[in-house]
């Protein structure tokens, strides 16, 4: 160890590998909660079925060999594939929706002072103190009416109901921070209410866009309550509704094809939200992504 | 601007200055343009909502004040006898209870939780993207089947958790007397359900955090660290006005959403044992849709609406206003 | 009440040899086109569609015979059919959804949750069918009425129920000595020594199916009648509920651990794949699948239809009935699938493994399918004389279920289990069920 050293480099790596520690220390907790519970349904995934119930082994690894036979079973012997595809396209239209009336009246709230427009939007937000165990009773006379009983597009025509009022309230909130000066800036240049928020306003947001396009996602995911009133055929089902009535025999709960099917959908949901957000954001701190 | 025309000549008489004759009708002004611009964005948004839940809605409180059963559901208005019948109910003092300490405990841990995760996230370090896919994870899962999860690992005999304290030896084994029985005693079930919310929940939290702080240009941080703002400086003064209606409104709606949420108990308890979880949305449901009682469901359920309302409405009002 | 038959259910006269030819053949495991040639349906129903939905049958086995036969069905009859399957607790909502549209599937199914008390003014009645097969196959159970009756006439037509039976530990009972056990006293016993060696029992104290049923059987074999055999009187505050829930808690005492109180349908069945428990009440599915998932536990467990209690032995079932919507435009097809259905009891008892339990007293001539077959199980042949259900001894009303579906017995076992008193324990239970049951009177 030389006695001189530049010490600036040596006190600045330090500072990192301190920094470091401390983040991963800050995170632990957090991935010890998160993280744990999906780690040992992926290990559940893999296990034969009587390895669950033997008392004495270890969950989190494997006493009698792994096996991809609930892979299996949920591709061959249940209507997943069907399933995913649904749910893949409800939540897909879902947000379509969503996005087209969420944003022009969540920009409308938050920058054309508007009258009325405030009661507009609390009758909006009103509407989640409803439940859904009440509502879907008289949903389902109108999809009945919409002739869509039995299909996925009735669930296409309901989840909105949830996801606009919050939607529009996130993209309000969001579009309240981009400053007026860049909005102003872009009609001095002759654009037009309509082009400054084409040109300006929505490039800027689109953090916000993109978070609630995830939100519509993963909102329309977690629905079981209309799914299950509206959609009773198989090939229908969203995965939600399907791997929890198909899946779930009465007594047996076919756990590892449960927890295959629940991550099946979720991680690539999660991974593309991933993927999305990172291509925005700069970070606070002004530092390059890594 | 000038009225039109200039000053009248020298002596004549004045029948006023004939204003030019409005050149603009007021539907032209930019105020109006604005008004049609804004109104025609807010439509689709209202009327979808009107359309769907509007009138649904209407119909619901019509339930609460009827005796509607599910085999009925336009049956004789009774005023106020539902909600009579939902008091004389000690099950709904305890529902009532339930629901209003799992929201306002569960709310809590998860703002904690989310915003100490969001600024963890926000640190540039290795790996970081690989963790926020996966802190993400419990939020993306469909709800029913991660709740499943979570029964299977509360489970009285296979629970991984009792497992993994017992080979820490933090507990006995299964049989002696500390095995935690993580939904049969009152309110360490409670606390279960809420864990599991939570647990669901603050990957929500981070992400609009994440999210709204993300939004805040760089600059005006920047500017307030040349001021020679400390961060917590920073943070107060400037980071959290910034997402203070970020945060009020995810917090509203994660309010909401808690006070409705059926999946979490339904699953894992249906409200047992003995009521020791029993939420408003699980009393309803089981009295209103399984047992057949719709009006005095939709009563129980709605129960929290004349609270709720005024609250909310104080709550989002305030967020209006709020300049930045 | 109608009495005579109609027309499109006349069936051609079948002379006790072909009748007793066709059954026999079916006992022996003959063909389904061989049952279906006894019964022609009229023609009148070819080329249209009928939609069923029922629930998804504890025993898989049983699910993929029911696809196949209606398949079968509706090929031979012209027929397009469409089976969905909903677990049986969401069947509720679905029909409230339906209901609610005035659109949905024709021919439905309660199963457990029995509604046809709840829905008879929107039900077709099916009087004509029911009293076909009964005077067909020997008559209906007393029981049968209270499911799909109403005022007299039948809104549903019975296809079987589930019986649930004590599963007891052969070689745990012997190791302290005691042999079958024929009383809750015996039970109590038992899991009183056994819990001492680590073999304690379970019953679930939660908000569950099974712990609606459970305590209700022990409430009858104690004597205990929710209601008079009318329905409408409550006669639930009796010195008998007071001894069924005094017993039910020295029994939680003496034999059982505080998981109980976190356990829901599954768990037992789980208790004893495990190999912990001594004896489970629960039906026979539980059984059926530690054969994989345990075959030593399968090897020594037993099956005793139900013990005996100061009232009397009664064994709680669930029952599932047939229904049809007064909205649908196939009202001819689903009463002809009912027939069909009804005229297939001994294939459907072989295809549930014993599982399903027939609603009608000629099913019982023995050996009965599988039951007769399986040494452990052939006491279950007697499973129809000591059967009831909830709301004993009045009909399933739906006040009845409003008890049910918001769990007013099982907490009522709870708070006693945990060391609530008695007479509080009474006060509240009673309480709640006279004013949900004054308030179904009220509307």
């Amino acid at each position: 160890m030389a006695v001189v050293t530049a010490p600036a480099p040596r006190t600045q790596r330090q500072r990192e590998v301190r920094r470091h520690a401390l983040i991963y220390l800050g995170l632990t907790p957090f991935l010890v909660i998160a993280v744990f519970p999906i780690f040992w349904m992926a290990i559940t995934a893999i296990k034969q079925d009587a390895d669950l119930y033997l008392m004495g082994a270890v969950p989190f690894w494997f006493n009698q060999a792994p096996t991809w036979h609930n892979f299996d079973f949920l591709f061959h012997n249940t209507s997943y594939k069907d399933w995913i595809v649904n749910t893949m396209l409800i939540s897909f239209w879902v947000s379509a929706i969503t996005i087209l009336t969420a944003v022009p009246a969540g920009y409308a709230l938050a920058r054309l002072r508007l009258p009325f427009a405030e009661n507009l939007g609390i009758g909006i937000f009103m509407t989640y103190l409803v439940p859904a165990i009440i509502l879907f009773i008289p949903l389902a006379r109108v999809v009945s009416t919409l002739d869509l009983q039995d299909s996925w597009w009735a669930l296409v025509v309901v989840y909105p109901t949830f996801t606009i009022p919050f939607c529009t309230w996130l993209l309000m909130g969001f579009f309240k921070t981009v400053p007026f000066e860049i909005e102003e800036a872009a009609m001095v240049d002759g654009c037009g209410q309509l082009g400054a928020l084409l040109r300006v306003v929505l490039p800027v947001s689109w953090p916000g866009i993109i978070t609630a396009i995830i939100f519509s996602f993963t909102l329309s995911m977690q629905d079981f309550l209309y799914s299950l009133a509206f959609v009773s055929v198989s090939e229908e089902k969203p995965v939600p509704l399907g791997v929890a009535t198909e899946l779930i025999r009465g007594d047996i709960y076919f756990w590892g094809s449960l927890m295959a099917g629940a991550l099946l959908v979720g991680v690539p949901v999660a991974i593309i939200y991933n993927l999305f957000l990172d291509k925005f954001i700069t970070g606070i701190t002004g530092a390059a992504i890594k | 601007m000038s009225p039109g025309g200039g000053p009248p000549p020298p002596g004549s008489l004045s029948v006023t200055l004939r204003p030019r004759a409005r050149a603009v009708s007021w539907w032209r002004t930019p105020t109006a343009r604005r008004y049609f611009f804004g109104y025609t964005l807010l439509a689709p948004a209202v009327i979808y909502v009107a359309l769907l839940v509007g009138a649904p809605f209407l119909f619901s409180l019509y339930l609460a004040l009827s005796d509607a059963s599910v085999s009925a559901p336009i049956a004789h208005f009774v005023g106020l006898e539902n909600f009579k019948s939902a008091l004389e109910n000690a099950t709904f003092y305890t529902a009532l209870r339930n629901s209003i300490l799992f929201t306002v405990g569960a709310g809590i841990m998860k703002g904690l939780l989310g915003t100490t995760l969001a600024f963890l996230l926000l640190q540039p370090f290795k790996g970081r993207k690989i963790i926020r896919a996966l802190v993400v994870i419990p939020f993306t899962l469909p709800i029913a089947v991660s709740v499943l999860g979570w029964k299977w690992m509360f489970d009285s005999q296979f629970s991984v958790i009792n497992w993994a304290l017992n080979r820490l030896h933090l507990i006995g084994a299964y049989g002696s007397p500390d095995w935690p029985v993580w939904l049969g005693q009152p309110g360490l079930a409670l606390l279960s359900v809420m864990f599991v919310n939570v647990w669901r929940g603050f990957p929500f939290s981070a992400i609009v955090l994440l999210a709204g702080l993300t939004s805040v240009p760089p600059e005006i941080i920047e500017a307030a660290k040349v001021d020679g703002a400390s961060f917590l400086t920073r943070f107060r003064k400037v980071i959290v006005p910034m997402i203070a209606p970020i945060l009020f409104i995810g917090s509203a709606f994660d309010t909401v959403f808690t006070l409705s949420d059926l999946s979490i108990v339904y699953l894992l308890t249906n409200g047992g044992p003995d009521g020791a979880t029993e939420i408003l949305p699980t009393l309803a449901y089981n009295t209103g849709i399984r047992g057949g009682a719709l009006g005095r469901g939709a009563a129980i359920s709605l129960f929290l609406f004349p609270l709720l309302l005024p609250a909310m409405v104080l709550l989002l009002r305030t967020l209006r206003r709020r300049q930045y | 009440m109608s009495d005579g038959r109609s027309a499109e259910t006349a069936s051609p006269t079948l002379d006790r040899r072909s009748f007793l030819k066709t059954t026999g053949a079916l006992v022996a495991g003959a063909s389904l086109g061989d049952m279906l040639l006894a019964r022609q349906a009229p023609a009148q129903i070819k080329g249209t569609s009928l939609r069923m939905l029922i629930w998804s049958h504890y025993v898989p086995a049983y699910d993929v015979w029911f696809d196949k036969f209606s398949k079968e069905w509706g090929d031979k009859n012209g027929v397009k059919l469409r089976v969905d399957h909903i677990p049986h607790l969401e069947l509720p909502a679905r029909y409230a959804a339906e209901f609610a549209a005035g659109a949905g599937h024709d021919l439905i199914y309660y199963a457990g949750q029995i509604l046809t008390g709840q829905y008879f003014r929107n039900l077709v009645d099916l009087s004509d069918v029911a009293e076909g097969l009964g005077k067909k196959y020997g008559g209906w159970l007393d029981a049968a009425k209270s499911a799909a009756q109403v005022g007299g006439a039948w809104y549903g037509v019975p296809d079987y129920f589930i019986s649930i039976p004590v599963l007891w530990r052969k070689d745990l009972f012997a190791s302290v000595g005691m042999g079958e056990p024929k009383t809750w006293d015996d039970l109590r016993k038992a899991a009183g020594a056994l819990k001492a060696k680590g073999h304690p029992t379970g019953m679930q104290f939660s908000h569950c199916n099974d712990a609606n049923h459970n305590w209700r059987a022990l409430m009858y074999c104690f004597g205990v009648k929710e209601t008079d055999p009318s329905g409408q009187n409550v006669t639930l505050d009796s010195k008998e509920m007071r001894e069924a829930l005094k017993f039910a808690k020295a029994m939680y005492d003496e034999g059982m651990t505080p998981e109980v109180f976190s356990w829901d349908d599954a768990s037992d069945n789980r208790f004893l794949a495990s190999g912990v428990a001594s004896w489970i009440h629960d039906a026979i599915s539980a059984y059926h699948s530690t054969r994989v998932t345990n075959p030593k536990v399968f090897e020594q467990t037993f099956v005793v239809p139900e013990v005996a209690g100061p009232g009397g032995t009664w064994n709680v079932g669930e029952p599932n009935v047939w229904a049809i919507w007064k909205f649908s435009k196939n009202v001819a097809a689903a009463k002809e699938f009912i027939q069909a259905i009804g005229d297939s009891q001994k294939d459907a008892m072989n295809a549930s493994l014993g599982y399903n339990m027939p609603f009608l007293k000629g099913h019982y001539t023995k050996p009965m399918p599988y039951l007769g077959n399986d040494p452990k199980l052939a006491k279950l042949q007697d499973q129809e004389k000591i059967t009831a259900f909830l709301g004993f001894p009045g009909p399933m009303t739906p006040a009845a279920q409003e008890v049910v579906t918001t769990f007013i017995i099982p907490d009522m076992f709870t708070k006693v289990a945990r060391g609530a008193a008695i007479e509080d324990t009474m006060k509240w239970g009673v309480g709640e069920v006279r004013r949900i049951y004054a308030k179904h009177k009220a509307s």
